[in-house]
């Protein structure tokens, strides 16, 4: 029968090379150049101006100066698609905004526009960071708790580390990166958590069953051949997955882009920590239980063979 | 049941689903509530602080939550909404609402009104319309009546054909009133909102009915805006607006555009790596993903019905990540299909025992996405809501066409299909049931 098999859990130690690499560089960013927060978290302004196409930036930053914005020499003034600027100001105050909208509108002869603005206070950001925290804190809690009724301790433990894995992946890609942290990147993460765990727990019912009946293998032998029994699930679904997601990061727009950049980067990291690192530890700490150990001492030599 | 009966019972439900959900949804545009940020309009999220000493708890939170409402309702915008999120925030939306000075003015104010004698006003300032005053320049004694004795009040024309507001107190207020105007003829009394001057009138005679009316030099649109504060009286807490977002129509339906676009491109792609790799079982697929967008777009009609359900950009997002997760679930049983077909099962038993084992792994899978949906949900405020709520009803939705539909037609082709063609399938031929 035509079938690869794979030695994934051999090669455990440069799975857990590159992932150790991988974080120390997350962390190491996050620690050194650390996030940046989008105006939720410092409170301020974001305005969309549609022109007719021969306004520059500058224009946009003069005619702000002349409306009284406060700092608008520090404004972020971005041009996106069809002739779009999105303008960000530190302005906290959302009638002032709203008149320095309609007066730059004014001062440029822009086409006739709805006005769109979004104003946030400087306390937003900090109630948007503790109720995700907050969240963050139950799901992990919540996604123990399930997997240990459903499978067992060991492996929720394992799956949770998975998850805190990606978690730092994404907010490290975050900080490399130098994209802005928004709550939509926040309920990006959020999800992740869950999502993240599809491929893993695709594996662990695979290891689980095969575990049943267990025989003339070590538990690290019956579990590689359990990730090469789903190998092409665990290749088609992350597939599925993430290629809706990357058409909303390359097709979606400013909003939609935030959250599928979080999201495609979580999955990915998702896909790679089932096999690369949940797996892999879960088994090592299988095989320190008696039952398996002795199993370990007496078929440990026989390599991977195809089934 | 036996398992033929239970075939037929699983399509027929899921082919009454499907009509039922197109008969909720068609056409979409009209029957799936739009959220703001897609149709444009004002929305504002009001963070409460406490006045003085007292506590942001349950009845103050509430109370305000029915103030708002009613200030809302007062301002006359159809389809507005005001809903608690979190422990101390409160989330207004007005749709199609062009001048937000006028709606944020409405809604933050505390509402206070004070009648005060302007003798007991300790300030250097002329009291004229419009003038602040310190709180620390009078005190809660002075107050002749105060606005939680309205019982009523109204925008009106005043006798010198100006705009006005009446105002009808309850017993208290009246008894106070018309002993404080029998008392003081002659006398200045001042109206402040919010420590704000709206009138200085002299009295001159006694009003014992309980009615006044306050003409200051505010237009009818102010004077509309004063008498739904008043109507709906103060506020027990002081709001902050923490958020507000003002959405221009057109470019939330750019945006709504772009994000259709988007998931309808994804779809297709997933929709062809099945049919490429999967073949006969990847067009079975894209009927699973039909009969899933349909469920889903069904549950969303429906709740749109109910009020319950607002399609946002962030849930755009939710509905195109569930596109994926429901692909995953036909992968699963695909997968495993095959496997049990390799093992040397007959078609038969592959596709029973196959499926059963699938729809185990994928219900896992599911539900811990599901369980952090959940949290999120709950837990989590402003527009995350929204992305939780669509992925959760993505994931019922997909459990339910995994087990009543796909499932069930993996049996039915592996017993009258598959055998005839298995290279359409992806199998070889040669099994023994074939």
């Amino acid at each position: 029968m035509r079938r690869t098999v794979i030695d994934f859990m051999g090669k455990r130690k440069i799975f857990f090379a590159i992932s150790a690499v991988v974080l120390l560089i997350g962390i190491g960013s996050l620690l050194t150049k650390g996030l940046v927060f989008g105006i939720e978290f410092q409170g301020g302004t974001v305005m969309t101006f549609q022109t007719s196409g021969n306004t520059t930036a500058e224009d946009i930053r003069g005619a702000l100066d002349t409306a009284g914005v406060s700092d608008a020499r520090n404004a972020t003034i971005q041009p996106t698609e069809n002739n779009m600027f999105l303008v960000r100001t530190s302005e906290g105050d959302s009638e002032k905004s709203t008149a320095a909208f309609r007066a730059v509108v004014q001062e440029l002869a822009l086409p006739e526009q709805d006005v769109t603005v979004t104003t946030i206070g400087p306390g937003w950001g900090a109630s948007v960071t503790n109720s995700a925290l907050l969240a963050l804190a139950i799901s992990i809690l919540a996604i123990l708790i399930y997997i240990s009724l459903r499978f067992e301790y060991k492996m929720s433990l394992t799956a949770v580390l998975a998850l805190v894995h990606d978690t730092i992946i994404v907010l490290g890609v975050y900080s490399l990166s130098g994209r802005e942290v928004t709550p939509n990147t926040m309920a990006a993460l959020l999800t992740i958590l869950g999502y993240s765990l599809y491929d893993t727990i695709v594996v662990f019912h695979r290891i689980r069953e095969n575990s049943r009946n267990l025989q003339k293998q070590t538990f690290m032998q019956m579990a590689n051949e359990s990730i090469n029994q789903v190998l092409m699930r665990w290749v088609n679904t992350s597939l599925t997955s993430v290629i809706p997601v990357a058409c909303l990061f390359f097709f979606g727009g400013e909003t939609l882009k935030d959250f599928a950049f979080a999201l495609m980067i979580g999955m990915l990291s998702g896909a790679y920590s089932s096999v690369g690192v949940a797996s892999p530890v879960y088994a090592m700490w299988k095989e320190r239980e008696p039952k398996f150990q002795a199993l370990k001492k007496k078929y440990a030599k026989i390599t991977v063979k195809a089934s | 049941m036996d398992p033929k009966t239970r075939n037929v019972v699983a399509l027929a439900t899921i082919i009454a689903l499907v009509a039922v959900s197109w008969w909720l949804f068609w056409p979409l545009n009209t029957k799936v509530t739009q959220g703001l940020d897609i149709k444009g309009g004002v929305q504002v999220i009001l963070t409460a602080k406490p006045i003085g000493n007292n506590t942001l708890d349950e009845s103050a939170m509430s109370r305000t939550e029915a103030i708002l409402t009613e200030r809302v309702n007062g301002l006359g915008v159809s389809e507005a909404s005001v809903q608690r999120q979190g422990n101390d925030s409160m989330l207004v939306q007005l749709p199609g609402i062009k001048n937000s000075e006028d709606a944020l003015a409405a809604l933050g104010s505390t509402g206070r009104l004070d009648f005060v004698d302007l003798r007991s006003i300790a300030t250097s300032e002329n009291l004229a319309y419009g003038v602040k005053v310190p709180v620390a320049s009078y005190d809660a004694s002075s107050v002749v009546v105060a606005g939680s004795s309205v019982k009523s009040a109204g925008a009106s024309i005043d006798a010198q054909n100006q705009p006005a507001v009446s105002v009808e107190f309850d017993k208290t207020g009246t008894d106070a009133w018309g002993a404080y105007t029998t008392a003081n003829v002659g006398q200045y009394v001042v109206i402040l909102l919010d420590n704000v001057v709206q009138s200085v009138a002299q009295i001159r005679e006694p009003i014992i009915d309980g009615s006044t009316q306050i003409s200051g030099s505010f237009d009818a649109a102010e004077a509309k805006r004063l008498s739904a504060v008043l109507q709906a009286g103060a506020l027990p807490v002081e709001l902050e607006p923490s958020s507000t977002q003002i959405v221009g129509p057109t470019l939330g339906g750019e945006s709504l555009r772009q994000g259709l676009l988007a998931g309808l491109i994804g779809l297709g792609l997933v929709i062809v790596f099945m049919i490429v790799y999967y073949r006969g079982l990847g067009i079975l697929s894209l009927l699973s993903l039909g009969t899933y967008l349909s469920l889903l777009f069904g549950v969303v009609a429906l709740l749109s019905r109910m009020g319950a359900f607002a399609l946002t950009l962030p849930g755009i997002a939710g509905l195109v990540l569930t596109v994926g997760l429901a692909a995953d679930s036909s992968i699963l049983i695909f997968e495993r299909f095959k496997e049990e077909v390799r093992m040397g099962k007959t078609y038969r038993t592959a596709a029973k025992s196959g499926t059963r084992h699938a729809i185990g792994t994928s219900l896992d899978a599911d539900l811990v996405t599901f369980v952090s949906a959940i949290v999120l949900f709950i837990v989590a405020i402003g527009p995350v809501k929204g992305f939780a709520l669509t992925l959760m009803l993505g994931i019922a939705c997909d459990l339910t066409v995994a087990i009543l539909f796909t499932r069930t037609a993996v049996i039915l082709l592996a017993e009258n299909v598959i055998p005839k063609a298995p290279w359409l399938f992806g199998l070889k031929g040669g099994d023994i049931n074939a």
